[in-house]
């Protein structure tokens, strides 16, 4: 499984040029990419947008002030010409042109329009209004994220999450049966990735920090695992790119015809509308919705899903209000304690289905739980593959507002015991060596332990068995002296008895200090 | 091991596996001062060992519900301005309070009332409601209505109902019985005449009933008279600029009622308690007299019908016992958290027997002094140790305008009486508890004590006696009012519960940090280092038995290294160090290693006090090693830092004892000082487990223990001890040889021989257990061999001779065979 990309630039600069070619020539990819950028590349491309001649490397610099500027200016082209939507050639700077025609007509309304989604001209009958979308996108997104944190919400998100998740590596196999054993679905499931030696899915350490990333870059995430793997099934990426760019320029609350879409994009349709970012009153039906999940895409503000402050009806209309805007200051809700006591100020399931990966809880209130973290439930999610690094960003990340009074915010002896558990985790340490064996005579063994140790590079030695493991630095001194001591053997007795040197690359163990 | 096993570091590693998982204590007699006999004696009203049991609800379970069981209380619907309310409450009587809240500090005044204290960090603070704690906050004067209201104003969530059935079980029907020894007799008293007629109905109580001569008319009628208040008490000590005399004395009883009526509060308008104490407590109250001989057989009796009895004192309107002249001298100033740990006992003008917690160094001494001074009659004061005795004496010349002569000391140094008809007594708990060989001064000192009546019993540290030796100073000392100190209320056995029915409930309990901030004891830094085991060691540790065990991680080298230098860093800092080590031979082993002085069980009493007062005025002696007789009641205000290099497994009481040796440090006011506690633990061994449960008690009280892995600076020391392989490896050598007694903790000090300045009985104590027979003991071939000033005596030689020859014939064929053999 290749490297997990969290952010779509990323992805976008590992394409060749054709690719790019071929995505330009959809105006709402243009615009979609033209958005992802950072202000200062978005200022170059409005600037040269409309400059019909190349533009002169040296004018490029006299736009920026100060080497700072420079030096900014040096990232952006970087950024730019990574995409392929600058190139330089022979000290001019010159736009890619399918971009710039078609970025061209974005920004116009020229060319073919269906490139942003082509809106149904008849109204829907089973017309369905943001609200809905919203909760619908909460609901299939939680879903996932509550299958991955271990408890089943509702039902088990359908076959191709599954098989995203586990491709994805954010989930792998494992023995563990008895969270899942009740429903039908995940059985299937289970039979299903144990053909793929895959087992039961497991959150592992990538999953993790899947989990504790804003839902924006987990949609992004999502995708662009979906890209890899769309790969290794055939799909057209510069269709399926499209597409994404293309939904993140649609407008909440719209219907849109699905008559337009190629096949591929239909698949992909349905692929989304199990990710909750489009919904779709029922399958091969001819309109569907992009939800706000889609549309935030490319638009670079956080996704307002509400979603665990949209439990908290039970609440009065005052406390949601407050709760919300707590909730945009810095989302806090977790105070931490010397005593490695936890309270965690929140009603969503999932949330508490987070904590319970490595905290222990006791009490459940409405708007509160409380827990505490000990070795146990340290190890526990220590042994899942999350680091400790990771328990402390959550912890940190999402720390009460009567912490953050404080600095550092988290207490910090609980913070060094959290590493401590981890290091207590980690007591080998693999080191490259040699390892000499089959010495013929003790006396030879003897004089290379000696040589040996003089130069300090014995590892490990044992008299009885007559190995010695040397480390890497010490190899060639003692090699040589191994192989003058055999010549010397062999002029000297003209017998073989030869002390067998065998080279073996292999990791030797040995105990951490 | 080594060839065997090779250096791939599996089977090392598997071992560690092994001890990564749950360590199981290993039987470790824990604290077992209490006879389990006794305890089984106690009679406990029925509803002391009531706990609020959760019942199953029906209500919406969501996919996360599981995790919690029983404990998913979303079915307590919030009320609708949860916010501005303080605190959740569960099934199972926990409170969980917003430490931050704006009203939380009323808040915690009103549950350290009615709840025992679990654990109080910075922002989250939780308590428990129990039994015990609810008779506490009765015995205070706070009605059953008056906790549910206040209760459920503070609540987010409404107050299940179990912890309502709780409330109202554990208070309707304690507290509303007094027992009143008025005028030299016993009255039995309530202010609601309907239990009392219940209470005669009972037979047992009938016949204990006296009827005096007041009363002839009829047999049923009761005496009524006026309830008692605390208009005119004023405690001593208590700063004259406070608006409402009769308000701080009375009304701080009532927890938050003191300052209720100030800002109008409208979640406290209701817990008027003050005004309720007054209302209700004006009321007539009734009473009947029951013979002082069955009072005992009385109080059980109640117990048994689950009405508890509450003993107040009506010191003020006793004339039998004559006046002590004593009052606080003017300059003495008590501190705000005193004058309310008092106000809870003296609440209503009368005398309230119990407990008040206070941290090491907070000043419990002084409170006592001033209860003492409050109640002005004869008092009887014991504590642990000969040393204390002494110090509790001067104590009193210090505070208070007592005359020497009044003051007497008892122990088994000086058999004193005082003069006049009233006086103090200060004594230990064995002098008095102990029943054999009493030397004739001993004996009419004891019937002294006995012959007469104490208005006030002081029993210092009450949670390292044994409860046998407490039932026997309560039966033999007759006291009107009985006031426990400590500051620790833990043991790991849980029997503490037992002292709130031999003394009486808890009245109050100080929150350390907040005595901290408020600069009333020293801030500490609390650190454990870990010592990494050396890989000899650890060899030889994975090999040997648990007893052994504990020598080699005291001993290991790295530990010693590392108390060398934090010793050597201190003492540059200008620190006077305290090394606790409750293992003699590592105390003696370490001490002697880095020459310094040490005093342990069997140091002499001159020795004693040459080394302690060496500590304190000498510049040059600047740390001291000390065994577990240290461990309490030792006051070395010079004290700043403490090493802890072996300790009693996990005890929390021990850890928060020897804590308590710094909390008093007397730089503590100096602009940002920290006394520094480290306790230094080999890594790997059961020594880690030991002392997590060890810090408990501290970590809930707020105190944050920073793990050091690593000491900064100790690689370029120099000259460290055991340094070089070779001298680790001989040190090794003599662990290894060692006895196994040796790693025993408990061998240094007799259990009634808590004493830090010895104690001569010991001996004569030795010999007397010789005289009555024989003894089994266990001990290491040194001390069998004489070594620890033991000695032998045969009985009946010729009878042994006999033996030898019978032994000698009857060994089984078999046996003769394999003799043979070898």
């Amino acid at each position: 499984m290749s490297k997990f990309q969290t952010s779509i630039h990323e992805y976008l600069e590992t394409l060749p040029l054709q690719t790019f070619n071929r995505l330009y020539q959809k105006p709402a990819t243009c615009l979609a990419i033209f958005r992802l950028l950072p202000p200062l590349g978005k200022q170059i491309i409005m600037s040269s947008l409309y400059v019909d001649t190349p533009i002169p490397v040296t004018d490029m610099k006299l736009w920026f002030k100060e080497s700072a500027g420079l030096m900014k200016q040096k990232e952006a082209m970087q950024r730019l010409k990574a995409l392929h939507i600058f190139s330089e050639e022979r000290g001019n700077y010159a736009m890619n042109a399918t971009f710039l025609e078609q970025f061209r007509n974005a920004l116009t309304g020229g060319g073919n329009s269906q490139s942003f989604g082509l809106a149904t001209s008849t109204p829907d009958k089973h017309h369905v209004d943001i609200a809905f979308l919203d909760d619908y996108a909460t609901k299939q997104w939680e879903a996932i994220l509550h299958f991955m944190v271990g408890t089943t919400e509702g039902r088990p998100p359908c076959k191709g999450v599954l098989n995203l998740l586990g491709r994805s590596g954010l989930m792998t196999g494992g023995s563990d049966v008895s969270s899942h054993a009740d429903s039908m679905d995940a059985r299937d499931f289970a039979s299903q990735m144990a053909r793929q030696d895959f087992g039961v899915p497991k959150i592992t350490h990538k999953g993790f920090q899947f989990l504790l990333q804003d839902i924006n870059t987990q949609v992004w995430a999502f995708l662009l695992q979906y890209l890899n793997m769309a790969e290794s099934l055939n799909m057209d990426l510069v269709e399926v790119l499209t597409f994404f760019f293309q939904l993140g320029s649609l407008e909440l609350g719209n219907d849109y015809s699905s008559e337009t879409l190629t096949p591929t994009q239909t698949h992909l349709l349905e692929d989304l509308k199990a990710y909750g970012i489009v919904y779709q009153r029922k399958r091969g039906s001819r309109r569907f919705y992009p939800t706000r999940l889609a549309t935030t895409l490319t638009s670079g503000t956080p996704v307002m899903l509400g979603s665990h402050t949209n439990a908290t009806k039970l609440a009065a209309a005052a406390a949601v209000r407050k709760g919300e805007e707590e909730e945009g200051d810095d989302h806090g809700f977790i105070i931490l304690e010397t005593n490695y006591r936890l309270y965690a100020y929140t009603d969503s399931p999932l949330q508490i289905a987070v904590l319970n990966l490595f905290v222990h809880l006791r009490d459940r209130f409405p708007n509160m739980v409380t827990g505490v973290i000990t070795r146990d439930s340290i190890r526990r999610a220590l042994t899942k593959g999350i680091t400790a690094e990771q328990i402390i960003t959550y912890l940190t990340a999402h720390a009460h507002a009567q912490m953050r009074k404080h600095t550092p915010v988290l207490p910090l002896t609980v913070v060094d015991q959290i590493r401590l558990w981890e290091i207590e985790k980690n007591r080998l340490r693999p080191v490259q060596s040699w390892l000499y064996s089959d010495f013929g005579r003790q006396q030879d063994f003897e004089s290379t332990l000696e040589y040996a140790s003089e130069l300090g590079v014995v590892l490990w030695s044992n008299q009885k068995r007559r190995l010695i493991c040397i480390t890497t630095e010490g190899h060639q001194a003692v090699g040589s002296y191994v192989r003058k001591l055999i010549i010397r053997q062999k002029e000297q007795a003209q017998q073989a008895q030869q002390a067998r040197q065998q080279h073996q690359q292999q990791h030797v163990p040995s105990i951490a200090s | 091991m080594g060839q065997k096993r090779g250096p791939t570091g599996d089977v090392i590693h598997e071992r560690r596996r092994r001890d990564d998982g749950p360590i199981h204590d290993v039987g470790v007699p824990e604290d077992q001062d209490i006879d389990e006999d006794f305890s089984e004696k106690l009679v406990v009203p029925k509803h002391a060992t009531m706990d609020a049991v959760a019942q199953s609800h029906s209500f919406q379970r969501d996919s996360v519900s599981y995790i919690f069981g029983d404990h998913d209380y979303t079915w307590l619907p919030l009320k609708q301005d949860h916010e501005s309310r303080p605190l959740w409450i569960t099934e199972d009587g926990h409170i969980i309070l917003e430490g931050f809240s704006p009203i939380a500090e009323k808040a915690i005044d009103f549950l350290i009332t009615i709840g025992e204290p679990v654990s109080r960090p910075s922002h989250i603070h939780e308590y428990k409601l129990t039994p015990y704690s609810l008779y506490a906050a009765v015995s205070v004067g706070l009605e059953t209505e008056d906790i549910i209201e206040v209760l459920s104003r503070l609540s987010k969530v409404p107050v299940p109902e179990s912890i309502l059935g709780l409330i109202r079980d554990c208070t309707l029907s304690y507290g509303k019985v007094k027992l009143v020894l008025k005028h030299n007799r016993y009255f039995v008293e309530s202010s609601h005449p309907e239990m009392l007629q219940k209470l005669l109905r009972d037979p047992i109580i009938k016949e204990a009933r006296l009827i005096g001569e007041e009363e002839t008319n009829q047999n049923g009628a009761l005496i009524t008279g006026k309830a008692p208040n605390a208009k005119d008490l004023l405690i001593p000590g208590v700063k004259k600029d406070i608006p409402d005399p009769n308000k701080v004395a009375a009304g701080a009883s009532a927890a938050a009622g003191a300052t209720a009526g100030q800002d109008g509060d409208e979640i406290f308008a209701v817990v008027g308690l003050d005004k309720d104490d007054d209302d209700v407590e004006s009321d007539d109250v009734h009473s009947f007299e029951i013979s002082s001989s069955s009072v005992e057989t009385v109080k059980k009796r109640c117990n048994e019908l689950d009405y508890p009895m509450l003993e107040e004192y009506d010191f003020r309107n006793d004339t039998l016992n004559p006046d002590l002249e004593i009052d606080l001298k003017p300059i003495t100033v008590i501190r705000p958290y005193q004058e309310k740990s008092l106000s809870k006992m003296f609440g209503n003008g009368r005398a309230r027997s119990g407990i008040i917690v206070l941290p090491c160094g907070a000043g419990k001494t002084l409170v006592g002094i001033t209860a003492a001074c409050t109640v002005k009659k004869s008092t009887l004061v014991l504590c642990t140790s000969s040393v204390s005795v002494l110090q509790w004496r001067q104590q009193f010349l210090l505070w208070s305008n007592i005359k020497p002569h009044q003051i007497a000391v008892f122990t088994s140094d000086q058999k004193e009486k005082f003069l006049g008809a009233a006086g103090i007594v200060i004594s230990t708990y064995s002098m008095v508890a102990n029943t054999r060989n009493r030397s004739h001064d001993s004996q009419k000192m004891m019937n002294f004590l006995k012959s007469r009546e104490w208005g006030f019993l002081l029993l210092d540290e009450v949670h390292v006696v044994p409860a046998n030796m407490f039932r026997k100073v309560l039966t033999t000392i007759a006291a009107h009012a009985k006031l426990g100190l400590t500051a620790t209320l833990v043991r790991e056995d849980e029997k503490i519960d037992d002292l709130n029915f031999l003394i009486g409930p808890k009245l109050y309990e100080a929150n350390w940090m907040d005595l901290a901030s408020k600069g009333h004891i020293a801030n500490v830094q609390c650190a454990e280092v870990w010592c990494p085991m050396t890989p000899a060691f650890y060899r030889e540790y994975l090999r040997e038995n648990s007893r052994k065990r504990t020598l080699l991680y005291v001993m290991n080298p790295n530990k010693f290294q590392a108390c060398q230098y934090l010793i050597r860093y201190h003492e540059e800092r200008g620190d006077k160090i305290i090394v606790f080590s409750d293992n003699v031979y590592a105390l003696v082993a370490y001490a002697q290693k880095l020459m310094k002085p040490f005093i342990y069980g069997e140091t002499s009493q001159q020795e004693r006090v040459r080394i302690l007062q060496n500590f304190q005025h000498n510049p040059k002696i600047n740390t001291i090693f000390l065994s577990k007789v240290g461990d309490t009641s030792i006051d070395l205000p010079e004290a700043t830092c403490l090493i802890q290099v072996s300790s009693h497994y996990g005890s929390r009481r021990q850890e928060a004892q020897r804590l308590g040796r710094i909390l008093r440090a007397k730089r503590r006011n100096d602009e940002g000082f920290n006394a520094f506690f480290y306790s230094l633990v080999s890594k790997d061994t059961q020594e880690m487990y030991y002392s997590t449960k060890r810090q408990q008690f501290l970590i809930d009280q707020g105190y944050a223990f920073k793990v050091i892995t690593n000491l900064d600076g100790m690689d370029q020391e120099q000259d460290l001890v055991y340094s070089t392989p070779a001298e680790q490896l001989s040190l090794l050598q003599s662990v290894l040889l060692a006895q196994e007694s040796e790693a025993d903790l408990n061998d240094d000090v007799e259990p009634d021989a808590d004493d830090l300045t010895g104690n001569t009985s010991r001996r004569s104590g030795a010999v007397a257990g010789g005289s009555n027979g024989a003894k089994r003991t266990v001990g290491g071939l040194k001390s069998l061999s004489g070594g620890d000033q033991m000695a032998y005596i045969e009985y009946n030689k010729a009878v042994n001779l006999k033996d030898k020859d019978k032994n000698k014939a009857e060994h089984h064929p078999l046996f003769k065979k394999h003799r043979n053999k070898k």
